[in-house]
């Protein structure tokens, strides 16, 4: 039963369902490819429907409920175990980034963080809901052909800083200042997560200005934007191919 | 749709299966982000004390507002008098992050609703039928909410406006193909016919979000709202007129997750306290229902 692979959404709160029509597009879109494996996508709320899960999903949303609801409804030390677990798979957008980084920047105290990535992100980088901005992106890089693609940056988090012991990987890593939504009591959150990823760290992408919105770090995935809101499934389908259905 | 309309609506997706409350200081603001509230609406008084008052409700003063953007995380609300476009002007100035043109406060335009094709800033309405929906959509905005009855913990009004929605989108889809159905109804509803196509070939569904509001004032309420289809919840009075608003708020929370899940939201539901008060909406007469207000 090695070709059943269950891929779960996070449904605790924020934009669940559009992951799931994306993947279902994208497996219709080629039968042919995806017939000999049985896919299977569901919403996940509990540690049970987690627990069925190859691949995990953390969509947009507001990382602060996200993880406030997680924590009250006892999945958080599930979502631990899971990340932990590197045989499984892990996509965070925006929202489902912050919620992967091992320090978030610009933080609520109360706010906790699954430390699947060795990464530093700054929530809200991009300002307030005012600055929000689409952007037709080219990442042609790690995807072969998708050089136009639509991106959304809602509230959007950035990653700031590498942290792992590559120290070359950070001397490229110099950008603008960030004109970020400074919270009065903004700080830096830490995730109680004992786990460390054993992989390096990839950028996938950067803005022109150098803000990094795209990196890997073994079998995990996190993006600044919302592949999700884009009418185009192909970045879902990217997700399925070199990561679900890697091995 | 322009870009900015394209990113406003899904903006509002991000809040979905979320809660959003209703606060009048940074103290309800800090309680309400604690809780897992996906923005906060800030606004002078509560609609329960709006209505007792008898008062002309406007605009809250922006400095308040401020507090409240300077003191939370989240995303951040507040109300302006229907057709009021100089108080949106002033709120959209003010960097708010989105704007509720609301029933609520008392209205300032007898006959037109804000053009919201001409902000940046995304608008909530509210709705208690498809006319009022499709009219608020055409007009740019950005996310719908039931009318519901405010300020009054009681839900029926709310579960009303949603029953009447969900009968009138099934209506137009089991005419999907006749033309002159779909033309009086866009006349009847005074808007393009274009609306009612774009419904249907979407299968009934919304090009925004749409929200429970009014009267909501338990989990089970917030549960039932969700369990009828909507895609999150406001909730005004309702915690901050409780006696233990804390709790409360994280349970309200927490049963929009988990709405269809009966034991969870009977864990939720359990001792938390008085409720509020309320009164019943079958007892107030016409002309004190805010939800006929808007046009």
């Amino acid at each position: 039963m090695t070709n059943h692979k269950v891929v779960g959404v996070l449904a605790l709160q924020g934009g669940v369902v559009e992951h799931l029509s994306h993947f279902k597009r994208a497996v219709e879109s080629s039968p042919e490819q995806y017939g000999p494996f049985q896919l299977e996508f569901i919403e996940v709320k509990t540690s049970d429907q987690l627990h069925r899960c190859n691949a995990l999903v953390i969509p947009g949303g507001e990382s602060t409920a996200i993880s406030l609801i997680a924590e009250r409804t006892g999945l958080l030390a599930h979502l631990y175990e899971f990340v932990a677990d590197e045989s499984k798979v892990i996509w965070g957008t925006c929202a489902g980034l912050i919620l992967l980084a091992k320090q978030v920047e610009n933080a609520k105290r109360d706010q906790k963080i699954l430390g699947g990535m060795d990464i530093k992100v700054i929530r809200n980088a991009f300002g307030r809901q005012l600055d929000s901005f689409e952007s037709n992106l080219d990442f042609s890089s790690f995807i072969p052909n998708l050089k136009d693609f639509p991106t959304i940056f809602i509230r959007a988090p950035i990653v700031d800083q590498i942290l792992n012991e590559n120290p070359r990987l950070n001397e490229n890593l110099t950008h603008p200042p960030v004109p970020m939504a400074k919270l009065t009591d903004g700080i830096t959150v830490r995730s109680e997560n004992p786990y460390s990823n054993s992989s390096p760290v990839e950028i996938l992408h950067r803005l022109e200005n150098g803000f990094i919105v795209a990196v890997k770090q073994g079998n995990k995935l996190g993006t600044s934007f919302h592949p999700e809101l884009s009418e185009n499934f192909l970045f879902h389908k990217w997700f399925l191919d070199t990561f679900v259905l890697a091995d | 749709m322009t870009s900015t309309y394209n990113i406003n609506k899904n903006l509002a997706q991000m809040l979905k299966g979320g809660v959003i409350m209703d606060v009048t200081n940074v103290e309800e603001a800090v309680i309400a982000e604690k809780a897992g509230a996906v923005a906060v609406m800030a606004l002078e008084k509560i609609p329960s004390d709006m209505r007792k008052s008898g008062q002309v409700c406007r605009m809250s003063d922006p400095k308040m507002i401020k507090d409240i953007m300077n003191a939370v995380s989240i995303p951040v609300m507040a109300k302006v008098r229907i057709g009021h476009l100089i108080e949106a002007q002033l709120l959209e100035s003010l960097g708010i992050d989105y704007i509720d043109e609301s029933e609520v406060l008392t209205p300032a335009d007898r006959t037109y609703h804000i053009d919201k094709t001409h902000y940046k800033v995304p608008f909530v309405c509210g709705a208690k039928d498809l006319g009022e929906a499709l009219r608020r959509i055409n007009e740019g905005a950005a996310m719908l909410r039931t009318k519901g009855e405010a300020g009054t913990g009681d839900i029926s009004e709310a579960v009303k406006h949603i029953r009447q929605i969900k009968g009138e989108i099934d209506l137009i889809l089991a005419n999907k193909t006749d033309t002159k159905f779909l033309t009086d109804k866009a006349i009847e509803y005074r808007i393009p016919v274009k609306l009612l196509e774009d419904l249907i070939e979407k299968n009934g569904k919304f090009p925004v979000v749409n929200f429970a509001a009014g009267g909501v004032a338990t989990p089970a309420d917030a549960a039932l709202c969700m369990k009828l289809g909507m895609e999150g919840v406001f909730v005004g009075s309702g915690i901050f007129r409780s006696s233990n608003p804390e709790k409360l708020a994280k349970a309200i929370v927490n049963a929009t997750t988990h709405y269809d899940d009966p034991a969870k939201v009977l864990e939720y539901s359990t001792d938390l306290g008085e409720m509020m008060p309320g009164v019943s909406v079958s007892g107030l007469q016409l002309q004190d229902r805010l939800s006929t207000r808007g046009w």
